[in-house]
């Protein structure tokens, strides 16, 4: 049995089940589309309801 | 985002593709298309050498369009990874032409043209879609005017104009005064390039171009001076327009009285019925923003009724109301029509009124639903599961997480849309269903015995 993880999309998401991955000892390959990850998350600029900065 | 460009443990393939999933729980073999960058990743360093000199303006999409970026670009300042990428559609050098400006820029020497794509094959335990959403597009809403009038803008765009880092600065200009912007940055060019050919004129001739002008007027004026003529003529019509645009344009503020439309595709039978779940809270949240950024600014926003359900919503979604200047009004707005100075005005029954109102604002902004990804489709054929009816990946209500192949898992808005709070919770409860998949424990060894 394969131990490596495969993560499609690099949004919040993906980012949050690769680092959790990632901690718990597996090899994680995390594909994205674009250029860089982010997704939508990294075009805002505030988030609620903290109004913590997105990136 | 930093955390996953250096953990030991992820290795982060940006700029690429699944292509191909083959195989079972446990052991797929997966493969990815690296798309070519044109650009070394081991080399680059990130610096924006290259993108300094290059010649090509392209349309930025991270700031929704609102400004351009080169045809070598990196997709957003603190992008992860900062490897720089060249776009194949617009670089001068991929079109065929002559150019290589950025080559002789880097310092790297990390440019490289003739890169191909790379496949890569993977050997997986499990899968974790977590592929996102798209906005939907509001101009398949006609009444709403969206690209016809130019300050109806959707959330995101207009989630660009509040940061530091959008085309705006974080000002709040509106659309139609930036494009007024651009027209008089154009003209003012083509004023001065008229001017240096005016003056080599005048120059050669000791007379000034007003002068001549007069004479051709009386017709006392040489014929061989007809082409300096017709320079001054197309120079006199182009200096008038420019001095009214100019004037209108010190009449220019940033967008004060604000408007949002909630529901914009959602909740709508004739698109999704399904409700979005965080458009009112991002609209109370560019609203608190807005006013934060200008305190004269008041907003609007209109809804079937504003869901703020989540830890902490319902506070702020007062706290918006009693000192960010928001008012909810329980509405839903019928149309969109342009009213004198750009500004868009909102035709709309106040239900408390039971009147039909029009009321007219700086800045229109569209809450847009939560559509699924374009791609979908092909995602789905790729990895062998199922959407659901409205297009996102199919889950049972027994296991939210399981797509309909045993040992994918799919987490964020790809499920269904949800907010970043929830997307986190998701992805994490996917991460521990991924891992049950490839741990192999006694009830597992007994049931396969």
């Amino acid at each position: 049995m394969n131990r490596d993880m495969l993560v499609i999309g690099g949004g919040i998401a993906g980012i949050q089940s690769s680092l959790d991955l990632a901690e718990m000892g597996f090899k994680v390959y995390l594909v994205e589309r674009l250029p860089s990850i982010g997704g939508k998350m990294a075009q805002l600029d505030k988030t609620f309801p903290t109004n913590d900065c997105a990136i | 985002m930093l955390d996953v460009g250096r953990h030991p443990n992820i290795e982060l393939m940006a700029y690429s593709e699944v292509e191909q999933v083959e195989g079972s729980a446990g052991c797929f073999k997966v493969r990815v298309r690296r798309k070519a960058r044109y650009v070394d990743e081991a080399k680059c360093t990130g610096c924006g050498a290259c993108r300094e000199k290059c010649p090509t303006d392209v349309l930025d999409m991270y700031n929704e369009g609102h400004s351009t970026r080169k045809a070598i670009y990196s997709w957003f300042a603190q992008g992860i990874p900062s490897t720089h990428t060249i776009d194949p559609d617009h670089c001068r050098v991929l079109q065929g032409k002559k150019c290589g400006v950025c080559q002789k820029r880097c310092e790297a020497g990390a440019i490289d043209f003739e890169q191909k794509d790379k496949i890569v094959e993977l050997d997986i335990g499990a899968i974790i879609v977590a592929t996102g959403y798209t906005v939907f597009d509001p101009g398949k809403i006609p009444e709403y005017r969206y690209k016809d009038l130019p300050n109806v803008v959707t959330a995101v765009e207009f989630e660009r104009f509040l940061s530091a880092s959008g085309p705006t600065h974080g000002h709040i200009d509106r659309p139609s005064d930036i494009l007024a912007r651009r027209e008089i940055a154009e003209l003012e060019k083509e004023e001065s390039r008229l001017q240096k050919t005016l003056a080599r004129y005048e120059e050669k001739a000791g007379a000034s171009s007003q002068s001549v002008f007069e004479a051709f007027a009386a017709e006392t004026a040489p014929p061989e001076q007809q082409q300096w003529m017709e320079k001054y003529r197309e120079y006199l019509p182009l200096t008038e327009k420019l001095a009214a645009l100019r004037s209108k344009a010190e009449g220019f503020t940033t967008a004060k009285r604000l408007a949002f439309i909630q529901c914009v595709g959602s909740r709508d039978l004739r698109f999704y019925p399904f409700c979005s779940g965080f458009c009112c809270m991002h609209s109370i949240k560019e609203a608190i923003i807005a006013h934060e950024h200008e305190n004269a600014t008041t907003s609007v926003i209109f809804g079937m009724d504003i869901r703020a359900v989540g830890k902490g919503f319902d506070e702020y979604k007062v706290r918006g109301g009693n000192k960010s200047n928001i008012t909810y009004r329980r509405s839903r707005v019928a149309e969109i029509v342009n009213g004198p100075n750009n500004n868009p005005v909102l035709v709309y029954e106040d239900t408390q009124l039971q009147k039909v109102v029009r009321e007219d604002f700086d800045l229109v902004i569209l809450a847009t639903a939560c559509a699924p990804n374009e791609g979908m489709k092909e995602m789905a054929a790729i990895l062998g599961i199922e959407l659901n009816r409205f297009g996102f990946f199919k889950t049972r209500p027994e296991n939210p997480l399981d797509t309909t192949r045993e040992g994918i898992f799919v987490c964020g808005c790809a499920h269904s849309p949800m907010d970043i709070p929830e997307s986190v919770a998701q992805a994490s409860s996917a991460a521990s269903r991924a891992v049950q998949t490839v741990t192999v424990t006694p009830a597992k060894l007994l049931k396969i015995s």
